[in-house]
């Protein structure tokens, strides 16, 4: 069944797209990070072009994490005030994101962009989770392995050096009392990536939460789901005023596909071991490295392509 | 006395068909009837392009046909040179291109050289040579080198004919023409054609002469909710915007509710 997708001006078997958001539902339902670092170049792979694929992925995010927000709001898990200043951060990411695409697609190397900041962030994600998971599959072979030490986050020392800087805040939720530098700098820093790539960065932020501002995890958890709630809404809408590439029909059937997907996915999750589970999306992320790596240097199959019109997604 | 009866025929009927009866050129012909199988094409949620068959009546029994499917709009658009920067290929020069059309195919029963003259072609602008006379380039980044022209043309060429916008077909079984009068062939409208006028020019030639010219004009446009889609985002945007956001966390809440979680994002 052929779908017409009017932003992206193409018409794309819904399956096939049905499929993709479900595959990614799926691993972010059985690793329990998010999807959208593989759904943007997945979809790119299916020939939706790189600009309407990051903004749509936006959109699709706003809508799959704002379910998980509103339960750890209701829960209680979310530092609003913490949210607040990362979420400051994001709003000036965002912004300076989808200026920095409307240039890059000005002069036509916004994919070429995309591709080397993918490498780059794919490259070290994969790499550190691929070498993290080796480690605790051999640990664990050991006799002596308690998994509870394992998973327990070592001492934040990076959280003592931050706290030091000005601007030194209370945040009551999260019982820190820390400089706002850091947290509204990583916010700025996910905003941008959400604007290039249509991550919502949340496998950047829960660590940069836990390891460096020093949160307890499931507030920083709730936290980073409120803000990527807001900060992708931004990168949406300024997507849709700027860069006119936000297609909200391919958005929907991304959801449609990431929600069903991740229900398995949480199945399928509780039947595998957390190592083994890591050392498979570490495989897959590594993968994907090497593909967007290969079309930066191969010689392409065609040396002149088109530019995108003026204003319009394609 | 039948000379001047073909002469006001054609005269009138150009004034009819607008300007390009007169653009083909001032000589006597005759009408290549045709009929289309539709002359509106809607895009809609399940548009994945369209054919439309063409039925034609060959006022020169014999006489050779070559059809001309083309856009009334023309494009002026960008295109990405690419080059070697280090490792790393990337966009070193952009070219703006304007006078060629958005759409172009051509369907003829024999090879255009066998049925025109290479003059005759490109006057009638039968054929790629004519979009390559036509083609304007602009430079806007980046250092011209001769061979550019060349590259952009060939390039361009290419995009068309991958998004099936351009190709010459010249096959008679593509246009079937019994007992050289009634002739019927289709063209294939692709996902990528979007919304507008296009024409379906028929041109019949006898040793080389231009005979016997007709058209056709099909329309294409989106309708429903596309149409709502496309119009909205491009000339609404801060509305579009909203909207996307306040429909995507809806389907958010709505489907964390119907599961009962949700948090990936």
């Amino acid at each position: 069944m052929e779908i017409y997708l009017p932003i992206a001006g193409m018409s794309i078997n819904f399956f096939l797209v049905i499929g993709i958001g479900g595959l990614v539902g799926f691993l972010s339902g059985l690793f329990g990070v998010g999807g959208g670092f593989l759904l943007t170049p997945l979809m790119m792979m299916i020939g939706i072009p790189p600009a309407v694929a990051a903004a749509s992925d936006s959109c699709q995010i706003v809508a799959a994490a704002s379910s998980g927000a509103f339960a750890h709001w209701r829960l209680g898990n979310v530092d609003f005030k913490m949210g607040l200043v990362i979420l400051l951060g994001g709003i000036t990411g965002g912004t300076i994101g989808v200026q920095l695409v409307k240039v890059l697609r000005a002069v036509g190397n916004f994919e070429f962009v995309m591709k080397v900041v993918y490498v780059l962030m794919l490259g070290l994600v994969g790499g550190a989770m691929f070498v993290e998971s080796l480690r605790t599959i051999r640990r664990s072979r050991g006799a002596a392995f308690d998994p509870a030490v394992a998973a327990a986050p070592s001492e934040p020392r990076l959280a003592k050096l931050f706290a030091r800087l000005p601007l030194r805040m209370h945040f009551a939720r999260s019982g820190l009392h820390t400089s706002a530098i850091f947290p509204f700098s990583i916010g700025t820093i996910v905003g941008i990536m959400a604007a290039l790539l249509g991550v919502g960065g949340g496998f950047i932020m829960v660590p940069a939460m836990i390891y460096i501002i020093g949160m307890p995890t499931i507030v920083a958890i709730g936290t980073d789901l409120f803000q990527i709630v807001l900060t992708s809404a931004n990168v949406t809408l300024q997507q849709a005023f700027v860069n006119k590439t936000v297609d909200l029909l391919l958005a929907l059937i991304l959801l449609m596909g990431s929600t069903i997907g991740a229900q398995f996915g949480a199945v399928a999750g509780k039947r595998l071991k957390g190592e083994q589970i890591r050392i498979l999306l570490a495989i897959i992320v590594l993968a994907l490295t090497v593909k967007l790596f290969l079309d930066l240097v191969l010689t392409p199959a065609d040396l002149v392509s088109l530019a995108p019109a003026k204003g319009g997604g394609h | 006395m039948r000379r001047l009866a073909i002469l006001l025929a054609v005269a009138g009927w150009a004034l009819l068909a607008g300007s390009e009866a007169v653009a083909v050129g001032e000589t006597v012909k005759e009408k290549v009837l045709t009929a289309a199988s539709k002359n509106l094409v809607e895009i809609g949620l399940s548009y994945r392009g369209d054919q439309i068959t063409f039925f034609g009546l060959n006022p020169v029994p014999g006489a050779d046909l070559v059809v001309r499917l083309t856009a009334a709009k023309e494009e002026d658009i960008k295109l990405s040179v690419k080059g070697r920067v280090g490792p790393f290929w990337m966009t070193v020069k952009q070219y703006e291109v304007s006078g060629v059309p958005f759409m172009y195919k051509i369907h003829a029963s024999k090879p255009l050289e066998q049925i025109l003259s290479p003059e005759t072609a490109r006057e009638l602008e039968l054929g790629y040579e004519a979009i390559r006379d036509r083609m304007k380039l602009h430079l806007i980044r980046g250092e011209a080198a001769a061979e550019d022209a060349d590259k952009v043309f060939k390039g361009l060429i290419k995009i068309k004919e991958d998004a099936n916008l351009y190709n010459i077909v010249t096959d008679p079984a593509r246009l079937e023409v019994k007992e050289g009068r009634l002739f019927k062939h289709y063209f294939r409208f692709p996902p990528a054609a979007t919304e507008g006028t296009y024409q379906v020019e028929s041109f019949a030639f006898q040793n080389g002469e231009l005979v016997g010219y007709g058209k056709d004009l099909i329309e294409i446009r989106k309708v429903g909710l596309e149409h709502w889609l496309t119009y909205t985002s491009q000339n609404h945007p801060i509305f579009f915007g909203i909207l996307c956001v306040v429909v995507a966390m809806g389907a958010g809440l709505g489907v964390g509710f119907i599961f009962r979680k949700g948090g990936h994002h």
